[in-house]
Parts: C-alpha cells; structure tokens; sequence
C-alpha cells in the first residue's frame, strides 16, 4: 500500500492527567514519534481526533499552545464511553491522535483590539489556547475580558491558571455559577446576564463565546443589544466530527462541513448558512 | 475499433481472469442478483436488470476493518489494512460505474482514502451496456446512458450471438483476451428513457431548502435507511472499535443520514432532530451540496431507491416537484 492511511492514528503516550474538575481531566499528550511530533504544528481553535484504543475515537479541541514543546493537552469531559476510556488511561498508556483538523481563530486579524471571551462549562477548553495565545502577546491586544461560567464552583475548568489571568496587565477575569455553595463568595448569575450586567462596548471589540447551544444562543442575544455586529461575533461550532477529513459526510451543517470549513466561524458567516445551527 | 467475442469466449476469458485477479460479478444470491467476488466463472449471470445492490462495495465495503491494533509486552502497534490482489468488477452498468466515478471525488480528494485509493487504481472495470431498461430507470437525465463507455474501461454490448466489445482505456486495453476479431456491424440501439427535469434542480434546491415541503415528503419516512445502501454514490460511514476476545480493530461501516442520531453529538446537540430535516439533508447532499463542492449531481438515476422504498419516496418525484414548487414560488 501507498502512503499512509489518513485513518491511522499517531501514537501517542499519556503524561500526566489532571482532574479538574469532578468530570473533566486535563490529559497531557506526547507524539512518539520525534518527527511527528516536531512537525505538528497548530493554532488556537483546531482539534485532534484522540483514540482509545478499543472503544473509539472523539474530537477534542487542543487545549495547550504550539511553543509548549513538552507536549498537547486536551480537556476531556466524561460524557460517553471514549471519554471514560481516555479519563480511565494512566500515565504511560498509549492512546491515538489524529490532526491537526479544522480552522483555527484568527488571532491576527484581531491584534489591536479589546477581547471579550466567554465560555461556559467545557466551553472554555478551545478558549484557553485563545486568552494564553493573547497573554503571550499581551502587547498587541487591548483589554481582555475573560468572562467564564459553569453549574457549580467546582465545575470550573481551569482553576490553577485563574490566578495568572487575573493578574497579567489589562486583563480582567470575572467568574461566574448557576448555583453557588457555602464557600462561594464570587457571582451566582447565567452568563448572558453577567454579559449584560458588564455591558463590554462594542467599540473596536471582538467577541469570542463558546459553552452550551442555550447559554450560546442568549449570550449571543446579549452580545447584539450591547451593538456588537456579527462580524465582532466568534463562536466554535459543535458537530459528530468522524473522519475529519471531510469524506464521512456526518458533521455538515447545511453546505459547510464543521471538520473542514470551521469548527471557528463568526456570525455574519454562520448567518449564510443554508441550514442555521 | 470495435471487437467481437461470442459468450464462450468471454466466459473463457473471465476464467484467465480469475487466474490473477478477484473478479467481482452479478451472481445469483437467493432470490436476487447482486456483485460478490465469484470462485467459478459458471456463476455469472449475464441477463439481469439493476442488481440488488451496486458494486460501491468493492471500494467502500459495508463493514470493513480499517487498522487492527496489536499489543506486545504493552507496546501498540497499528497494523492497516492492506489491498492484497488486482480486481476486475465484471457486468456493472454504466449507472454504477457512474456512481464509482462520482464516488471518486470526495474519496480521492487529498488527503485521499488509502485503501479506497488503493482498489480503485488495482481495479479494472469492465461495463455492461443495458439492452433493456427498468421502469424506474433515468439515467440519461443523470448525465449518463445505457451504452455510456465513459467510466469504465472496457464496454461490453450484447449483440447477436455474442458480445460487442470496445476497450475505452489503456487499462481494457492491456486486459482484453488475445484474438477476437474486428467488429463491423452496427451496435445495436440502446434503449430510449423517460426523462426527469433536471434543469437547475441546484438552485431550486437552494431557494427551497426552507419550504415546508420536506416535512411533508418526510411524513411517510420510515428511516429504513435502504435509500443508501442500495445507492451507488451514497458513502456517508461511520467509524467504531471492535473488540473481542483481546482483538482490537477499527471499523468502517455503510451509515445512512436518515438514521436518527446520525448528527448527534456527544454533548446532546443535533442539527437534525426532524424526519423532514433528515430527508432534505439526503437530498440536498445529492441535489446541491455534492454539485457545489463537485459540479456533479450525485444520483446517477439507477432507479434503486425508487425500486425498494417501502413508501414510495420517488426522487424522480422530488425533482418534479422542486421544479412546480418553484415554479408556484416565482408565480409562473
């Protein structure tokens, strides 16, 4: 046979997992394969197929940036069986990557901008490359806002980074719970309250959101009475992503497949769309 | 230049073939004629309408194994696939070797499918022009013929006493049995078809993608899922593990955009939680998607999924009625 299949997965050897939350882990990812691993390069946004060999494969955004040589990280939420294997995976275990897939967001287009970012829940996975891609180049954004949401306190997702982005210059980090506990001091408001409270201007600003398609859907509501347009409007889109390579034909929304096309569109694009997500 | 071959002639050649190659055939399996891999030449049928299923499975097969994954001492390794032998599909009409040729585009598209890739470049085709055609037959409205040689390569005619016989390709050419003499008289006529409007059927499918019209097609739907097997260019899959009894292996199988689920995603989000929404996105993947991304219509008008769904859902239907709906729509 020719080349290699497009199918067949790198492998990959598990570092470390970290829980972060009580259903996400944070899995540390090494190529074996020192040329592979040289040459895999990506951007804020992108996603990889990661298997577990002998339950399947799932597309998980790629968590850690490209000049973190030591390795890839993905947040991993237990919802179904692959994610159960990948969380139940110990340090030393081989697992399978494929990728880099998909577009990324385009972080230069918005150099000299004030950067609103909104995730809920594991909605912040894909933005976490995206405020320490902004971080590493601080001087070349304006403000940044990071304003992130989840159930609970506990389900927050990236808690050991929160003090860094509370302190790095222009940067504000605002959290926020469904429901608070005993300990919780902090606000207990949905997110696209907490948008409308802060009321971000629209003002040479880029919005980018990412969380569940109801928190999406209001907070994107909030985000057009404030005047943002859509074009000021980033979102990542979910789909079944199989193959990604655009040739299982499950992940199209209307004309555009989300492995190949997106899964990073703003909403002027998302709004010509035949079939709205 | 045309040859001739009488039909022990061809039968003695599939058998020189079968020497070297797998040689994929129309046979008889129960009560219908489908393509296998035949052992004995003496199993082709060679009088048959549309088979039951089209020779897609050759390339993409309805559950194939596409890596298997070995364990030593806890080092994984990943063992693909491979395209063992040379094949020849013997007999598929010029519809099905259409819907390969459609097939190719998005399989061979970089980064192309390996082992897709890898059987069509070992595979010759050689097609079997139709001498009689089935009421649900609309090929030539689908950019093809009866007697269309354009996707195979070699053309077999049935003509009298023996088989007309035209190599379109260097690889036919390279295939054909030794000594058969020319052939002068005329090919006899291939059969005249019904047509179906197909004129700007893309961008009636663009301006009725919001009509109310798909839920009411969509109504009768029992998503049985039979519209794409037996559809030569449907090729939506589906990827699974397999495991058992310590055997590892990563399957590819057939999957069908009707099945509920088909677009549901982990986190419990569909875009397609409808029956209409589902049929529109199997129609539209053929009538507007598929063309915008590769000109082509993807149906090749083979007349399956007219023959075999339990409702009566007749594409040839749709496409008439995309035509009156817009028609209806502008006031003409």
């Amino acid at each position: 046979m020719g080349p290699e299949s497009p199918f067949t997965p790198y492998l990959a050897t598990l570092k470390t997992a970290t829980q972060l939350t009580p259903d996400i882990k944070l899995l540390s990812v090494e190529l074996e394969d020192p040329d592979i691993k040289a040459g895999f390069d990506y951007k804020p946004g992108q996603f990889a197929l990661l298997s577990a060999f002998g339950e399947g494969e799932a597309p998980f955004g790629i968590v850690s940036l490209p000049l973190q040589k030591d390795g890839l990280e993905f947040a991993v939420r237990r919802i179904g069986t692959v994610t159960r294997a990948l969380q139940e995976l110990e340090p030393g275990d081989t697992l399978g990557v494929r990728g880099p897939f998909g577009n990324y967001f385009p972080l230069e287009d918005y150099v000299g901008k004030n950067m609103i970012v909104i995730g809920g829940g594991i909605g912040m996975a894909p933005l976490r490359p995206v405020i320490n891609s902004i971080l590493e180049q601080r001087d070349d954004y304006k403000e940044l806002l990071i304003i992130n949401g989840a159930r609970t306190p506990q389900d927050l997702v990236f808690q050991p980074e929160f003090p860094t982005w509370m302190e790095a210059p222009g940067t504000k980090l605002e959290l926020t719970v469904d429901r608070g506990d005993e300990e919780w001091k902090g606000r207990v408001a949905l997110v696209p309250d907490v948008v409308k409270e802060l009321a971000p201007s629209p003002g040479n600003a880029i919005a980018i959101v990412c969380g569940p398609p109801i928190m999406i859907r209001f907070t994107l509501a909030r985000l057009r009475d404030l005047g943002y347009k859509d074009n000021q409007i980033v979102t990542t889109l979910e789909a079944k992503m199989k193959c990604g390579l655009g040739k299982c034909a499950r992940c199209n929304i209307g004309e555009k497949y989300v492995c190949q096309d997106g899964p990073v569109f703003n909403l002027e694009q998302i709004s010509q769309f035949l079939e709205q997500p | 230049m045309n040859l001739f071959a009488s039909k022990d002639d061809v039968i003695r050649w599939l058998g020189e073939l079968l020497k070297e190659h797998v040689v994929i055939a129309p046979v008889r399996v129960q009560e219908q004629t489908t393509f296998q891999p035949i052992s004995q030449v003496e199993d082709v049928v060679f009088d048959f309408n549309n088979t039951a299923l089209s020779p897609k499975g050759w390339f993409l097969p309805p559950t194939e194994t596409l890596f298997s994954v070995q364990r030593d001492d806890g080092k994984v390794e990943l063992v693909p696939t491979k395209v063992e032998r040379d094949a020849v599909i013997f007999g598929l009409h010029p519809c099905d070797a259409r819907g390969i040729a459609l097939m190719d585009s998005p399989f061979l598209q970089e980064p192309s499918d390996a082992l897709y890739r890898e059987r069509r470049s070992r595979t010759a085709l050689i097609g079997l022009a139709c001498r009689q055609a089935q009421p649900e037959c609309f090929c030539t409205s689908m950019g093809s013929a009866p007697d269309d040689p354009s996707n195979v390569d070699i053309l077999l005619t049935e003509g009298e006493d023996g088989y007309i016989v035209q190599a379109v390709t260097e690889k036919g050419k390279a295939l054909l049995p030794k000594g058969l003499a020319e052939y002068k008289g005329k090919v006899p006529a291939p059969p005249k078809l019904e047509a179906v409007p197909t004129k700007e059927v893309v961008s009636a499918m663009r301006e009725l993608f919001n009509d109310p019209y798909w839920e009411q097609v969509a109504d009768r739907c029992l998503h049985c899922n039979i519209c794409a097997y037996v559809c030569p260019t449907c090729y939506c899959f589906d990827m699974r593990d397999y495991a058992d009894k310590g055997k590892v292996e990563r399957v590819r199988s057939w999957e069908s955009c009707q099945s509920p689920g088909f677009s549901l995603t982990a986190g419990g989000y569909d875009p397609r939680t409808t029956k209409g929404e589902r049929l529109r996105q199997r129609f539209c993947h053929k009538l507007l998607y598929f063309p915008e991304q590769f000109q082509d219509v993807a149906c090749v008008g083979c007349g399956r999924c007219v023959r075999d769904c339990p409702v009566n859902i007749d594409i040839r239907e749709v496409i008439s009625n995309l035509k009156q709906v817009t028609e209806a729509k502008s006031g003409s």
